[in-house]
């Protein structure tokens, strides 16, 4: 492969790494690539060590992975802006799956310090308990687009008469 | 006619001369087909005629010359120039033209992987098989003889994704039954490996219940992988056929899959233990099979398949109660599972931390959104779809004479009374 294309396949990695449900594309492309350019490139190898924890999700490595490494100036913006959709999503995986938590774990989930984690959730209407150190988390309401097309009902009519006769 | 045909340098004028018009190119078709056997004779020379043609104009002379050309073994030296040069055909030869002898472009396409294969490049191969693919098949519901060898070179090379661009078609018009299994088999291993199970399920199915009247190798293996991902996704797997399995299948699946079989039974137990050593202890008759990682797949999927039956059971549960229960060695491992299957979708429940508990929820799910409504209708469509074919064939084969001849032969055996029916002049 030419040499000029090693960066190009930096970036198809950093992009795959962006979207989880291209996580596993990044995978086969990181077995394909060969060893001798993986070796040559220490930032390619640092980008692919989130996508390794994410794969394993280990979901506080991932941030510690982003802080990890010092990345040059053209990756620099990707990667913040990863880090800045992960911890989004994050949340709202904290959002859908717990009732209670810890301040400590919320922390590592959102890669924040204790005072930062607190801040953030409490700015999301949710509420903390001094004494236990626990959050408790504030469900939104999940709006959903429940306006049906009239020529739907129609089609729908049309099949369910087609049923019966 | 003949007189012309004489040499090889007559042959590369007619093919200049009659490569426009339709007429031109299939009264050139019959003269290329007249001069096989001289093609055969001169192969050794023909490399450099090529140089004379173009491919994107003369692609039916040159898919000759260029089949009679490579019939020849290949050293390992020229393979290189070999695959440039079929590459370079495959890419800018005119589809209309090389459709006209399917045989040849196959046979060329079919040496081409091989020497691929045999330089272990097969990334080189796959976009060059994605274009004749293409070129090839004149519907997207007609599945080619390259479809197996271009979804081989995608695994070969973990191209998966390129894999999927074929898999999204739906097939019924299907040539070979070998290559049928093959497409099915391949696609199989390309969806496991993007962990599409649901569609690895459907294809691996589609192998073992396709008519066969002996037993092969190809649906033996696909049956091991079906148990495989079966327990992955379903987490359970059952031992009966639908009806319409062909009773080869049926009868020796089972005898030339025993390790798996016993799998399945070990996990339908849930003992995560057992199924650890049963693994340890058959280890190699999986690793044999290249199947030991969806095998270890299995194994982990245990935990999951063990928490959602505790979903069926409970509404609340400590965390503590679920680790014991399913074996995991402490409450934190057991809310990373649930937290992990959560986020997957395949359970509906909140971990409260405070208390140490899990609460299972129903599925939020109520069928009324816009975009359930369209998922609905889309699919009833596509059923209505299906269903027009499926009617479209059995009027087809119900006019058929053999199909005729042979049922009203039968139907008289079983049924004195459908004797007038059964159409007579076909009964020869």
């Amino acid at each position: 492969m030419a040499s000029k294309s090693y960066d190009k396949i930096a970036d198809i990695c950093d992009d795959h790494i962006l979207q989880a449900h291209t996580l596993n594309s990044a995978r086969f492309l990181w077995k394909s690539i060969p060893s001798s350019l993986k070796e040559s490139r220490l930032e390619m190898v640092a980008v692919w060590k989130i996508g390794q924890l994410l794969w394993m999700r280990d979901y506080a490595g991932v941030h510690e992975a982003i802080r990890g490494f010092n990345w040059s100036q053209e990756t620099r913006d990707l990667v913040a802006s990863f880090s800045d959709v992960y911890t989004k999503k994050m949340f709202q995986l904290l959002l859908s799956a717990y009732s209670t938590i810890s301040i400590q774990d919320a922390s590592l989930f959102l890669g924040m310090n204790e005072d930062d984690a607190t801040n953030y959730v409490l700015q999301q209407g949710w509420s903390v308990d001094p004494a236990s150190r626990m959050l408790t988390v504030k469900k939104q309401p999940v709006v959903t687009e429940q306006k049906l097309d009239p020529s739907k009902l129609q089609r729908f009519t049309e099949y369910v008469f087609h049923l019966e006769h | 006619m003949n007189l012309n045909m004489n040499s090889v340098e007559s042959l590369v004028a007619q093919i200049q001369g009659l490569s426009s018009s339709g007429d031109d190119i299939a009264h050139l078709h019959n003269l290329l087909k007249q001069s096989e056997e001289l093609l055969q004779s001169e192969s050794t020379r023909l490399a450099v005629v090529l140089a004379e043609l173009d491919p994107s104009k003369h692609s039916l002379g040159y898919l000759y010359i260029l089949e009679a050309c490579t019939a020849a073994p290949i050293s390992k030296e020229q393979a290189n120039e070999v695959i440039l040069s079929i590459a370079r055909f495959i890419n800018e030869c005119a589809a209309e033209q090389i459709r006209l002898a399917p045989d040849k472009f196959i046979s060329v396409c079919k040496r081409f992987k091989d020497q691929v294969m045999l330089l272990e490049a097969p990334m080189r191969g796959v976009a060059p098989l994605l274009t004749a693919v293409r070129k090839l098949k004149t519907t997207s519901e007609q599945l080619t003889a390259l479809h197996p060898d271009f979804l081989l070179l995608c695994l070969l090379a973990k191209c998966y994704k390129t894999g999927l661009c074929i898999l999204e078609d739906d097939i019924y018009e299907i040539d070979q039954p070998k290559d049928f299994f093959l497409y099915c088999y391949y696609g199989g291993m390309i969806r496991i490996g993007q962990k599409h199970f649901h569609k690895a399920l459907e294809l691996l199915h589609n192998v073992v219940t396709a008519p066969m009247s002996t037993i092969n190798a190809i649906a033996v293996e696909a049956y091991k992988k079906y148990i495989l991902v079966s327990l992955i996704h379903l987490g359970q797997f059952s031992t009966s056929f639908p009806k319409y399995t062909s009773s080869a299948a049926q009868r020796n699946l089972k005898n030339f899959s025993q390790p798996y079989i016993d799998l399945a039974n070990c996990y339908g137990n849930g003992k995560i233990s057992e199924l650890e050593a049963y693994v340890q202890a058959n280890r190699e008759n999986f690793e044999i099979d290249n199947n030991l990682g969806l095998v270890k797949q299995v194994v982990s999927s245990i935990y999951k398949r063990n928490i959602q039956r505790l979903t069926q059971t409970y509404l609340t549960l400590s965390l503590q109660d679920i680790a014991n229960t399913v074996q995991l060695n402490s409450p934190k491992e057991a809310e990373m599972h649930v937290l992990q299957m959560i986020q997957d979708g395949e359970i509906y429940a909140t971990i409260n931390q405070k208390d140490g508990m899990v609460r299972f929820l129903e599925d939020p799910e109520q069928y009324k959104t816009c975009e359930m409504i369209e998922r609905i209708d889309s699919s009833i469509r596509r059923i209505m779809t299906l269903s027009k074919k499926l009617t479209t064939m059995d009027e087809l084969i119900s006019c058929d004479p053999q199909y005729l001849a042979k049922a009203g032969r039968e139907r008289q055996r079983f049924d004195f009374d459908d004797f007038d029916t059964v159409p007579q002049k076909f009964n020869i």
